[in-house]
């Protein structure tokens, strides 16, 4: 009777026992998810992500904020395993109140994850694309061509967007219409437009591959004969007795047929 | 009373036009500040002043002879300037910043060529400039320490296929490779030990080592005391519109040959 306990731990006597194992799986979590942020920042660093996407819009915006890409992403892993800590912490706690928000949240939280991942990896790639393909028509000294390279990162945009919302489950059909509209549109365009480029590169594939004729070799093609001088992907040139050099198209080199002349 | 900067402003007194060799940003701004009479021409590896007036060196001549005669047969082919201009040449010989000047006389008489090389050749400007590359490099440091003689045909690939037989079998068949990649040219050295010409057409692809030239050497007027390779290439280059580049074995010096003649000779120690 005489049990005179401490006030203090009589305090922490009444606290149920499944309230400090929550508490436990809440600094477990904390410290799991500081290490998760660790090892994430480097494997990033090792996988030569940071040489990958420099110079990208992005990442330029990370840097003017004072952090970098990789950091926000170690960091987004690291408020995945808290988050996750927090509501495995309450359900072992058996907090009543929220649990139905709670399950639904659960359920929620990695597809927001994974979300937001798409959301960066599809700018950064983006990003990427716009300047691998600026740096590629760079040499055709056009200014109008910035509009592909523009073209080419927005699509990359607007599918990573497409993949993330799907993610979540947001109705996208309207924009999946869209999609099929535009890629319709650029086979179709593509199609037509580069009709002739595409049999010449078919027909000159074969041509380098097996080379039936070679720089140097006397051929008639049609009514057009001559040395040839030049063999790529998409013409030949031939040149004359009279120094007339005639390009020709392979699709042409194709459909009528080489004569090779042989003294 | 004389003195020194009044002798220099002899030099320069009543030139037609300036040309400044690769200069400095504000080397060039304050150039731009002179009379308008006297036009400013810069002539540098690439356009990093964003000059108004610009000729292209293809290569960084480190012979200034060279260099002054390349700007201004340029300039002349541009009508840039005209036959007779007086031109004040400021280039730098001894460091990287410009310390020289010369008063030459542009005269397109005086025709040496090194510009038609690059910019008139048959072959793109860039595949002559890659393959003068190789054999310089190839000069400097020989096969495996050895000096190697080798001898590149570029341009007008399929005459000069016709003008030459095969010593053997061709390495570079079937293959679609182009000078100027860092792991070509190492294959072009690696098979410059075997005899014979390498021929390069317009667009720089390797069309065959290994090629005996059987050009007809009438009327070839090249320098005497240089051996075969140089007499088969300035021979090639008369028949044919190719242009040769000739590493030689006992010199060491690399040499092009356009049109039977000799046009240029640099020693590739000094690069």
């Amino acid at each position: 009777m005489q049990i005179d306990l401490d006030p203090a731990a009589e305090l922490l006597g009444m606290v149920p026992p499944r309230f400090w194992l929550a508490a436990g799986v809440f600094l477990l979590s904390l410290v799991a998810g500081w290490l998760v942020g660790i090892v994430n920042r480097g494997i990033l660093r090792r996988a030569g992500v940071p040489q990958a996407i420099e110079g990208t819009a992005i990442e330029r915006t990370f840097q003017d904020l004072g952090s970098s890409t990789v950091v926000v992403l170690a960091k987004l892993s690291t408020y995945f395993v808290w988050g996750l800590g927090v509501i495995v912490a309450l359900s072992v706690a058996r907090v009543q109140v929220t649990a139905v928000f709670w399950t639904q949240a659960v359920g929620f939280l990695p597809q927001l994850f994974i979300a937001t991942l798409i959301l960066i990896v599809g700018v950064v790639v983006g990003d990427k694309v716009d300047l691998f393909v600026g740096e590629r028509l760079r040499g055709l000294k056009v200014p109008q061509v910035s509009l592909f390279a523009s073209l080419a990162k927005y699509t990359v945009f607007f599918v990573a967007a497409l993949v993330a919302l799907g993610q979540l489950g947001i109705a996208i059909e309207a924009l999946l219409v869209l999609l099929f509209v535009y890629f319709f549109g650029l086979v179709f365009v593509g199609g037509v437009a580069f009709k002739d480029l595409l049999t010449s590169g078919a027909a000159g594939l074969y041509l380098l591959l097996n080379e039936p004729y070679g720089i140097g070799d006397r051929i008639r093609i049609g009514d057009r004969r001559g040395i040839v001088q030049e063999m790529d992907l998409f013409v030949t040139t031939v040149e004359s007795q009279e120094g007339t050099e005639y390009i020709i198209p392979n699709r042409t080199v194709f459909r009528r047929g080489v004569v090779r002349v042989r003294e | 009373m004389t003195t020194l900067p009044g002798i220099l402003a002899d030099l320069v007194d009543g030139v037609d036009a300036v040309f400044l060799f690769s200069p400095s940003g504000s080397y060039y701004e304050r150039a731009t500040e002179i009379e308008a009479e006297t036009e400013v021409v810069v002539v540098a590896p690439e356009n990093a002043v964003d000059a108004d007036v610009f000729v292209e060196l293809p290569l960084e001549f480190e012979n200034v002879r060279n260099r002054i005669t390349y700007g201004i047969e340029g300039a002349i082919e541009r009508n840039l300037v005209d036959d007779g201009d007086e031109v004040a040449c400021l280039t730098a010989v001894f460091g990287s910043d410009i310390d020289t000047v010369t008063r030459v006389r542009a005269d397109a008489d005086s025709h040496s060529g090194v510009y038609d090389l690059f910019v008139n050749s048959r072959a793109e400007a860039g595949v002559i400039r890659d393959v003068l590359e190789v054999a310089i490099e190839l000069g400097k440091k020989g096969q495996k320490g050895k000096p190697v003689g080798a001898l590149f045909v570029v341009g007008d690939a399929g005459k000069v296929m016709n003008k030459s037989r095969p010593l053997s079998y061709n390495p570079f068949e079937k293959s679609h490779v182009h000078v100027g990649d860092p792991i070509v040219n190492v294959m072009l050295k690696e098979f410059s030990r075997l005899d014979g010409a390498f021929i390069i057409s317009d667009s720089g692809k390797i069309v065959s080592a290994y090629r005996y030239l059987e050009p007809s050497a009438e009327g070839v007027d090249i320098p005497k005391g240089l051996g075969a390779r140089h007499m088969a290439a300035g021979a090639i280059t008369r028949d044919t519109n190719a242009t040769a580049i000739v590493l030689s074995e006992s010199d060491g010096l690399v040499r092009a040959f356009k049109g039977g003649e000799l046009v240029l000779e640099i020693d590739p120690e000094d690069y």
